[in-house]
């Protein structure tokens, strides 16, 4: 509108950086516990009594 | 018709707790008092954020009567009664709701004074404003009494109410506050007229959408 | 509506049962997604020039636009997943409608996080009150709230059918949200979000635009799998039947 926004490099890595972090850490949390369930509910894991 | 009798019913009860809504009243006002506070000594400003303050002051009030409007069909279980009637819950939800924004309204009209002394927001238009406050209240009386229906059979009714509602009520409150402030300040554009089409668009979809889902809500 | 009504019962009669699945699809799904996406990203951040008015800030625009696309995809789906348990009762529909709202929930919460990483540089202040931006906002407490409502109800059918209820009002909601803000909005002339990318910028916006997809996809099935999985565990599995009406087993 005015002007032009000079750099702005720093904003561009916090917004990447943010948002592949929490998608990163969202999805390892996913699979760990996906596959905690699974280690729950499957035969091998059985106890006695 | 089932209506009727549960609007007779509702109403009944509301007179006959009628202590309890001045209480809610009290606490209305008692909240418009603070919000001033907030503000301080500043004329403009106060008059300015007067109807925020008023629809903020009854969107708080409406947590306590809507809980309340629960409260004796949850104590004796008299709502699993009430559904055996045929066609039950859809008379049961409207009769509850329109009951609710009875008496919302009611409350809303009664803030009106206690707004003009505190802000100096006053107004000749009265029918307008309670045409505003009507619909208003209608708005937060229909999620409302579909969320009080679900909340009330939960312990944590006083956290989740407000939790559901408010984030819903959001065109309500923005579309309810432009009209009063229109009303209020002036209205030199004619806008007043976009928003109250607004609140009663809201109203349409959502006194038609809760009465359809109640059912599910209240079953066993 | 008799019709609604008469559903439940079924749902409760039926044999369907929650199931756990497996396969390696959501893996696959996860992989490739991520690939798509950093590709994605390289391309946004290192190839693409920058843009005359906004400089480098615009390449937020290349994570930001798919955000916002997965984010209502998501919430989507979970209005799709509520409807498809009001009238089914199958318990996988549940399980999906969970981590959808979950992951539309991050999703959108993102979105606000990223608007006003944006806005800050672009307009001087953390927050705008865009349209886009704050019916993110409402979104984000609305789903949150559904979130704690399945929280606070024990038993399985109950959580379920109401967060199907709540997630159907809240999504209608939505779009009146966003009307209302655009219209307070326009009558005070705030700034608004830059909405369209010019051609030289597609590439690099379609490509994360797809990665986030398949991304999400692989997430929300995942992440409906493990709902599944314990919903599994909390409803019990049918008893045998007894082979003589009345009779003991000799």
């Amino acid at each position: 509108m005015t002007g032009t926004v000079t750099g702005g490099w720093e904003f561009v890595a916090a917004a990447y950086g943010i948002t592949i972090f929490v998608v990163g850490f969202y999805t390892v949390r996913a699979i760990l516990g996906y596959r905690a369930a699974l280690r729950k509910v499957s035969p091998t894991s059985g106890e006695t009594s | 018709m089932q209506l009727a009798a549960t609007l007779r019913k509702e109403i009944l009860l509301q007179w006959r707790t009628r202590s309890q809504i001045a209480a809610v009243f009290i606490f209305g006002a008692t909240s418009l008092l603070l919000f001033s506070f907030s503000i301080g000594p500043n004329s403009e400003a106060l008059r300015l954020y007067a109807p925020g303050f008023l629809w903020l002051g009854l969107l708080l009030s409406s947590t306590l009567t809507l809980s309340e409007s629960f409260h004796l069909e949850m104590e004796e279980r008299a709502l699993e009664g009430l559904l055996l009637l045929p066609a039950s819950d859809r008379s049961l939800y409207y009769g509850k709701a329109i009951a609710n924004a009875f008496q919302l309204t009611l409350l809303g009209i009664a803030l009106i004074p206690v707004m003009v002394v505190l802000y100096d927001a006053g107004t000749t238009r009265i029918p307008a404003m309670i045409g505003v406050i009507i619909l208003g209240a209608a708005g937060l009386s229909a999620p409302g009494t579909l969320y009080t229906a679900m909340t009330s059979q939960l312990r944590s009714q006083q956290t989740l109410l407000p939790l559901l509602l408010f984030p819903l009520v959001v065109p309500v409150l923005l579309a309810a506050v432009k009209a009063t402030s229109l009303i209020i300040l002036g209205d030199p554009m004619g806008q007043a007229r976009s928003w109250i089409i607004l609140l009663i668009a809201f109203d349409a979809i959502y006194w038609s959408l809760c009465g359809l889902l109640f059912g599910r809500v209240v079953e066993d | 509506m008799t019709g609604i009504s008469e559903v439940s019962f079924a749902a409760a009669e039926t044999e369907d049962q929650p199931r756990i699945r497996r396969g390696p699809l959501p893996y696959i799904l996860l992989a490739v997604g991520t690939l798509v996406i950093l590709t994605g990203a390289w391309i946004g951040l290192f190839v693409a020039p920058a843009e005359t008015f906004q400089g480098n800030t615009q390449r937020i625009m290349y994570i930001h636009v798919p955000t916002a696309w997965a984010a209502m995809l998501a919430l989507m789906f979970a209005f799709v997943s509520s409807f498809a348990y009001l009238f089914n009762g199958k318990w996988a529909w549940d399980a999906r409608l969970e981590a959808s709202i979950e992951i539309g929930t991050l999703l959108a919460l993102l979105l606000c996080i990223q608007g006003s990483i944006w806005a800050k540089p672009t307009w001087g202040v953390w927050w705008d009150w865009d349209p886009r931006l704050t019916t993110s906002a409402v979104m984000v407490f609305a789903f949150a709230g559904i979130l704690a409502l399945r929280k606070f109800v024990e038993e399985p059918g109950r959580r379920a059918t109401w967060s199907a209820v709540a997630t159907i009002v809240a999504f209608i909601d939505v779009p009146v949200v966003y009307f209302s803000v655009n219209w307070w909005n326009s009558l005070h002339q705030t700034q608004s979000t830059v909405g369209n990318i010019a051609p030289a910028f597609r590439v690099p916006l379609y490509t994360s635009a797809i990665g986030f997809v398949i991304l999400l996809t692989g997430l929300i099935m995942l992440r409906a799998r493990t709902s599944e999985i314990r919903l599994s565990e909390e409803i019990a599995p049918p008893l045998e039947p007894v082979a003589s009406v009345g009779g003991i087993r000799s």
